[in-house]
């Protein structure tokens, strides 16, 4: 603070002689702020903590502590003392003046100290983001992963050299004024590897891409990245926030993928980035049957409960001249059982089949094409 | 228009006063550019090489982009020579400036030192289109592939070399927005407002000025227009425009991809009332392979406008134009060109008929069965040989189809008929559809199962 934004964080030692209350009123002190510690450990709010040394007298003493243009919340505010133990300097009471943003600590002394106390305080719109960036190299088998550090303080107050906490790491000196945004290196791992997943949702894209006129269905491609030892990570969890991916071009230069944000990544947990679509993988999905049967009816005839006989066939073709697995999930809502399917899948919940379907590359005839057919039937349905 | 500023402060760090002194030591210009511009979204990726000159110690180093459309939030410096002497400790966007950052360099290295700065920046931007001339009798194409570039991110770039991106690439905020913003990273806790109506192309030509050149680069080689070096990454295809381009703010500029003779292409005509209406709509059909002498690449996506060539003095006339979608390599290809009057399919109903019913115990219809006769007739009044594709979709999935015509069941409510007619040519076949209502369903499937 160094007397730059004062009229903001002001805090004065008042002198009150015991028992004549009121009468006689002695500034003893506007004492400068020490050792300031920002505490980012919180994503939810910023701790700060800041130590003053507070010049007492013996008896009574009232120091007041205002904040004017910053936003403190009053009822978090906590004074230590820390040269003395409580018995010999002790806080008696914390009143709020009417119509101020500021307090009066009643502060009963046994003693002429200069006290360090420590004031901690939560205060608003300071905070930090973390921003990731990540280069893959050309055959997309690994990343090298640059986390960055945004602090942004726009709380009003300045803070010139203090001591930055996060929740893992060393603490790091910085300072920041109101209205800064200070970005700063604080991760690197390289040769992280990546697992890129290529994603088609029967329930999200549309089935047949030639009833689209002339608009390409992208299959979303992502890459998988586990927070753990083998990666290269795995110390600690990785806060989320927005990723950069780019990938090396063998031309000494490199080309933006794209960018998605991570959730937080507990250690041994795994986070995929979106990254674009993949036009060069075609999933063309048709129902070529939808049937009831084994129909029953109720006294006038009217069908009560059926079942279905559906066949559903899904042709997926690979352009690209590299080999892909694509992740194909396909929903079958209600009670069924499958009659024939000639691929295997992972049953993810009642309704939910997932696929891992291998392809080769495109070779010379043309693209890898790989068919599957899915013949079931929905139980117990009623009209 | 010069307007990204790099200035090297070197700070004489006194002790205990830090901020005492600051001189301005260089104001190193740009060595190479390089452009990297998306067409899926408004993004450049540019990357630029300068040589600094740091001293020993602490230095600071001043970027301001003013009145261009920078995301700062992507601003990165990476030394290429001594990167284990040069810390960058980090990028400070000072309070109540804007388009201003500050890198804070400890270099342990005095002298030039090579440095590549890379950012996103709005206001760049491509697309591909083409040009078709069919031939007279229509069997083949001379197919042009162009891209024009645009800049219109208030940067003039000159001598850069220039990349394209083909591919759809996810990101989360438009660059332009990132640019406008007040704070780089906006304030704590602030959900980003949508971007304002005013789009940056406006933005930009509240400052307009006459530029009295623009593609620069052309000197002393312009006995062949460029090549465009085409190669795949990740998902992507990365298109590397021959040399170094100029390309002033507020121009743009055409350059072809490619140029294909003689690629052959099949007249296909659709028939599908359901999806095209009454008349017939004209496809030009080809595959992205090496038979039709592509394939190389896929083609990005674009309009293609279709000539034809009229007579033996090389004029043209105009058949239509086509949008098309991004094609990988190997598949086909059709272009639609619109309705036309010269190849007509007239589906008539012939006969009509129900049969079969079934009778509830309270004698109420509860089945029948719907017999049409139809009679479908094709015209080529062309003078050369067309395929005709005719979709014929059913309303109910439970349906039999009889006639001597092959087709093709697409899915379980509709089947596709292929005619290939001679030049002023007609056919014409029949089918009968039966379609099974009611309990007849049931009966229709127990009959298919027998």
């Amino acid at each position: 603070m160094k007397g730059k934004r004062t009229k903001l964080l002001g805090i004065m030692v008042l002198l009150v002689c015991v028992g004549i209350a009121q009468a006689r009123i002695k500034l003893v002190a506007l004492p400068e702020r020490a050792a300031t510690v920002i505490r980012l450990d919180n994503p939810m709010a910023t701790l700060i903590e800041e130590e003053r040394v507070l010049t007492l007298q013996k008896g009574l003493n009232k120091v007041d502590f205002s904040w004017k243009g910053v936003s403190i919340d009053a009822d978090s505010i906590r004074l230590r003392a820390l040269d003395h133990p409580d018995d010999k300097v002790t806080l008696l009471s914390v009143s709020y003046p009417p119509n101020e943003a500021a307090l009066v600590w009643d502060i009963s002394s046994d003693g002429d100290y200069a006290e360090t106390a420590r004031i901690s305080y939560l205060l608003s719109n300071i905070d930090r983001l973390i921003t990731y960036k990540a280069v893959a190299d050309k055959p997309e088998t690994y990343v090298d992963l640059k986390s960055y550090l945004v602090l942004r303080n726009f709380s009003g107050e300045d803070f010139d050299k203090a001591r930055v906490l996060l929740d893992y790491g060393e603490a790091f000196e910085q300072g920041i004024d109101h209205e800064e945004t200070k970005q700063m290196l604080f991760l690197k791992a390289d040769k992280v590897p990546i697992t890129k997943v290529w994603t088609f949702d029967a329930a999200k894209l549309p089935w047949d891409p030639e009833k689209l006129e002339n608009k390409n269905v992208g299959i979303p491609v992502s890459y998988r990245i586990v927070n753990e030892a083998k990666s290269g990570l795995g110390k600690f969890a990785l806060w989320g926030g927005k990723a950069r991916l780019f990938q090396d071009d063998g031309h000494e230069s490199t080309i933006f993928l794209g960018e998605d944000v991570t959730g937080l990544v507990p250690v041994g947990e795994k986070t995929e980035l979106y990254i674009g679509d993949s036009r060069d993988i075609v999933v063309t999905q048709r129902k070529m049957k939808d049937n009831q049967i084994n129909l029953q009816k109720n006294n006038d005839e009217r069908v009560i409960l059926y079942d279905t006989d559906e066949i559903i066939t899904a042709k997926i073709e690979n352009f690209k001249d590299s080999q892909a697995v694509l992740t194909m999930i396909q929903h079958i809502p209600g009670q069924w059982d499958m009659e024939k399917c000639n691929m295997k899948y992972e049953r993810k919940d009642a309704g939910t089949l997932e696929f891992e379907i291998k392809l080769p590359a495109r070779t010379e005839a043309g693209p890898a094409v790989k068919e599957l057919e899915m013949h079931y039937h929905r139980r117990n349905v009623r009209p | 228009m010069k307007r990204i500023i790099l200035a090297l402060l070197i700070i004489t760090a006194i002790t205990g006063v830090v901020w005492a002194k600051v001189d301005l030591v260089t104001l190193p210009s740009r060595d190479t550019v390089q452009l990297t511009i998306y067409n899926s979204a408004d993004m450049t990726l540019v990357r630029e090489s300068r040589a600094l000159t740091l001293k020993d110690g602490k230095n600071k180093l001043q970027f301001s982009w003013a009145n261009t459309l920078i995301d700062p939030t992507s601003l990165e410096m990476l030394p290429k020579a001594s990167a284990d002497k040069i810390d960058i400790a980090d990028l400070t966007y000072p309070p109540r400036v804007r388009n201003l950052g500050l890198w804070n360099i400890e270099s342990g290295v005095s002298g030039k030192v090579p440095v590549e700065i890379t950012y996103l920046t709005s206001g760049l931007s491509w697309r591909a289109f083409y040009m078709g001339t069919l031939t007279e009798d229509e069997k083949t194409m001379r197919l042009q592939g162009y891209v024009r570039v645009t800049n219109n991110s208030g940067e003039d770039y000159e001598n850069a070399q220039t990349r394209l991106i083909v591919g759809k690439v996810h990101i989360l905020d438009q660059i332009a927005e990132l640019a406008r913003r007040q704070y780089p990273y906006e304030r704590p806790g602030e959900v980003p407002v949508p971007p304002t109506a005013r789009p940056a192309r406006q933005m930009l030509e509240e400052k307009k000025e006459m530029v009295d050149y623009a593609f620069t680069a052309y000197r002393g080689m312009a006995s062949r227009p460029k090549e465009i070096k085409k190669e795949g990454l990740s998902e992507y295809f990365l298109y590397t425009i021959e040399g170094t381009e100029t390309i002033t703010t507020g121009w743009s500029k055409r350059l072809q991809s490619f140029d294909v003779d003689e690629v052959p292409v099949v007249n296909l005509y659709k028939y599908e009332q359901e999806r095209y209406g009454d008349p017939v709509v004209r496809f030009l059909s080809f595959k992205n392979d090496k038979e039709h002498k592509l394939g190389e690449t896929p083609i990005p996506g674009g309009m293609l406008k279709v000539y034809r060539s009229a007579d033996d003095k090389g004029h043209l006339s105009y058949t239509g134009q086509s949008s098309f979608k991004y094609i990988p390599v190997d598949e086909d290809v059709e272009l639609n060109l619109g309705a036309v009057g010269d190849v007509v399919v007239e589906p008539t109903l012939m006969d009509y008929e129900t049969e079969n019913y079934r009778f509830d115990q309270k004698r109420n219809i509860s089945g029948w069965d719907e017999v049409r006769k139809f009679k479908i007739e094709v015209k080529n009044t062309r003078d050369i040989t067309v395929k005709v594709e005719i979709q014929r979709n059913f309303p109910t999935q439970y349906w039999k189809l009889e006639t001597n015509q092959d087709f093709e069941k697409v899915d379980l409510d509709t089947v596709k008929f292929t005619l290939v007619l001679e030049p002023r040519s007609k056919q014409a076949f029949e089918y009968t559809l039966t379609t099974y209502h009611g309990v007849r369903q049931e009966d229709s499937m127990r009959s298919r199962e027998r």
